[in-house]
């Protein structure tokens, strides 16, 4: 039935209104001029509220042309009963019909149905019946009594108008769902497909290196692609959190706020995904910060990540983001190829540790501090810079078996609390 | 508790060094044909008793229960059913084989949730031939085989739980100083070698600490599942 129910109960129970309205003004008037016909005109109309008060909603097959025939045809042939219920006296005089109100059902009907040019041309059907009903009697055309008139009309299209945007906003909902069906069965498949990839890529992977010469060249190349689209297919949320940021910066934007501040406090991150959509005042709905750290993983790099989202604000998870960035680069820089890296995202009492560890021969002591003094070296500058502006701290451990940076910073807002206890 | 016993079932001899695996009987669930003949090959070339390989979750079930593997290598997305639901299903027959998922695709939900299941290691299928025997030797032998990845994982899961109880601290399992320690380093990549050295431990110190994160956790997620299904009229206490 969908969005037309709730507009054929309404009509129902103006139907049934009207019909007790007539009723009412029949016993006031003490049964018109002949009251046997009167009361059997209303036994007629009773009988087609109810009839229509069933048929319309529960039979869409019926709802066609001919119901909407049948319920004009019986409106009308009620509303042309009325001169021989009533005297012409009473007609003239500006009586209502025997019908009164009742004649608008079919009208109403036909908008529902079939939208408003329907709705305008019942309108005009029940119209010219009662104008030809009060002109009888001898009226000349300029003074005949054309209210009723402009009512129905109104009412035909009016309703047939609002029936239907109704339906058309239904039928885009309807489609929007099928879409969104349709989306999720190509991600299943798509997912499956990647999975196929994935196997394939990693088996050339693997013969390839047990191969050796050149097939082993190409088992890289399949393992670098396969790190690629591994990283693809685990982050879908990645894209969707993005689009959320963006849909809530566009829904909120507040003229003049407190927008200019966080502007400039994410300047320094401007390039960041995270800090991109800092220009609203609104705040902002947090990231999860495995989804902004996954694309470091690879075939060099292993990360290592709880199973639940650790939703952190975009500013503050851009800029764990760029200080990982900037250890890495750092571990590019001054290892030997062939060095791995290992990154460890933790939570613990209200804190989000991630450490950053490669293999290689580790940092010579004092060199560190060195490179700091002469203000050159990026780790000291990015790293600790960062970390230190959200209130957190660095420890830099320098082993045989390669170097650790520990970041370690609050996670601010009610989750902190919640996760401190 | 002893580890062994709690990551399923008796515990089984040591099957010793490599090169003598023979009467290890492994079975492999792989729904892509490629994979699972070379992984069949490869197991067989290193001297395994491969005793059944099947595409299907439902068909693994059925065959493990007919076959008796020691251990099976297990995809975790298969056709008809979840890899997740094969685990379970492995560990809860009679005599549950030793579970080792190999998946290309690694959903950590997914991973976590096998290994709660009973699964007692995790390999990316880009692994090199000789991670993979290795891999299936410690399985085979009982111990949990536990990548950086992994243990960031296990890892989240102790903090979650410690988090969801904080009025009621003995509810759920803890781990100890020195398991977190371990499981810290191991997701920092660092092999149990470099582990037992930095901590001044034997090796099979670590590996014992390691294992026992795991079985906590295991043991843990069946006490719950019990739990669970007297709370909702699925099994009754006699």
């Amino acid at each position: 039935m969908g969005i037309e129910g709730p507009f054929w109960r309404a009509l129902a129970v103006f139907r049934a209104a009207s019909l007790a309205y007539a009723a009412l003004l029949l016993v006031r008037a003490g049964g018109y001029a002949v009251p046997v016909v009167s009361w059997a005109v209303l036994g007629v109309m009773t009988a087609w509220t109810a009839a229509a008060a069933v048929l319309y909603p529960a039979r869409p097959g019926l709802r066609g042309w001919v119901l909407l025939a049948a319920d004009l045809a019986v409106t009308s042939a009620c509303l042309l009963a009325t001169p021989y219920a009533q005297t012409d006296a009473a007609a003239q005089s500006g009586a209502m019909p025997l019908t009164a109100t009742w004649v608008a059902g079919p009208v109403l009907a036909w908008g529902v149905a079939r939208g408003r040019r329907a709705g305008a041309v019942a309108a005009a059907l029940v119209s010219v019946a009662d104008l030809w009903l009060r002109g009888r009697g001898g009226l000349d055309l300029a003074s005949l009594p054309v209210n009723g008139a402009v009512l129905m009309f109104m009412a035909g299209v009016v309703v047939g108008h609002v029936a239907q945007l109704a339906r058309e906003a239904e039928e885009r909902v309807q489609r929007a769902v099928e879409l969104e069906a349709a989306g999720r069965e190509r991600e299943r498949l798509a997912r499956g497909i990647h999975d196929s990839v994935l196997q394939v890529l990693a088996l050339v992977q693997r013969r390839g290196a047990e191969i050796g010469g050149e097939a082993a060249g190409l088992g890289r190349l399949a393992g670098e692609q396969e790190a690629a689209l591994r990283a693809l297919v685990q982050a879908p949320s990645d894209q969707e959190a993005a689009a959320r940021t963006r849909a809530g910066t566009a829904g909120g934007r507040h003229p003049g706020g407190g927008g200019g501040r966080d502007r400039d406090r994410g300047g320094g991150g401007g390039r960041d995904r995270g800090a991109a959509g800092a220009d609203g005042g609104a705040p902002e709905p947090p990231v999860d910060l495995r989804e902004l750290l996954r694309p470091y993983g690879g075939a060099r790099v292993t990360l290592s990540v709880p199973a639940t989202p650790l939703p952190l604000p975009p500013g503050t998870a851009g800029e764990v983001r760029a200080a990982v960035g900037a250890a890495l680069d750092n571990v590019a820089r001054h290892c030997p190829d062939g060095a791995r890296a290992w990154i460890l995202v933790e939570e613990d009492d209200g804190r989000v540790i991630v450490t950053v560890r490669d293999d290689g021969p580790g940092i010579p002591e004092g060199r560190l501090e060195e490179a700091a003094a002469v203000g050159r070296m990026g780790v000291a500058r990015s790293i600790r810079g960062r970390v230190a502006e959200l209130g957190g701290t660095v420890t830099i451990t320098s082993s045989g078996t390669g170097t650790e940076v520990e970041m370690a910073v609050p996670v601010p807002g009610p989750a902190a609390g919640r996760r401190a206890r | 508790m002893n580890g062994h016993e709690a990551a399923g079932g008796p515990v089984r001899e040591p099957v010793g060094d490599r090169g003598d695996v023979g009467g290890v009987r492994v079975m492999v669930v792989d729904d892509h044909p490629m994979w699972r003949d070379g992984v069949a090959r490869d197991l067989a070339d290193a001297g395994y008793d491969v005793v059944a390989t099947t595409g299907e979750g439902r068909q693994a079930l059925r065959i493990a229960a007919a076959v008796r593997p020691d251990v099976v290598v297990l995809d975790l997305r298969l056709p008809d059913l979840a890899g997740v639901e094969v685990a379970r299903g492995l560990g809860a027959s009679g005599s549950p084989p030793r579970v080792l998922v190999l998946s290309a695709s690694a959903e950590e939900d997914d991973v976590l949730e096998a290994v709660k299941a009973g699964a007692s290691g995790y390999l990316v299928k880009s692994a090199s031939r000789e991670e993979f025997l290795d891999a299936v030797r410690r399985t085979a032998e009982g111990d949990a085989v536990f990548t950086p990845g992994l243990a960031g994982l296990v890892l989240g899961e102790y903090r979650r739980l410690a988090h969801r109880t904080p009025e009621a601290p003995g509810d759920g399992p803890r781990l100890t100083e020195r398991e977190t320690e371990v499981l810290r380093m191991v997701a920092k990549g660092l092999t149990y070698r470099q582990i037992a050295e930095r901590l001044v431990l034997s090796h099979r110190t670590v590996q014992n600490h390691v294992q026992n994160t795991l079985s906590k956790l295991q043991l843990h997620n069946r006490v719950e599942l019990v739990r669970y299904a007297i709370e909702n009229g699925l099994a009754e206490l006699d």
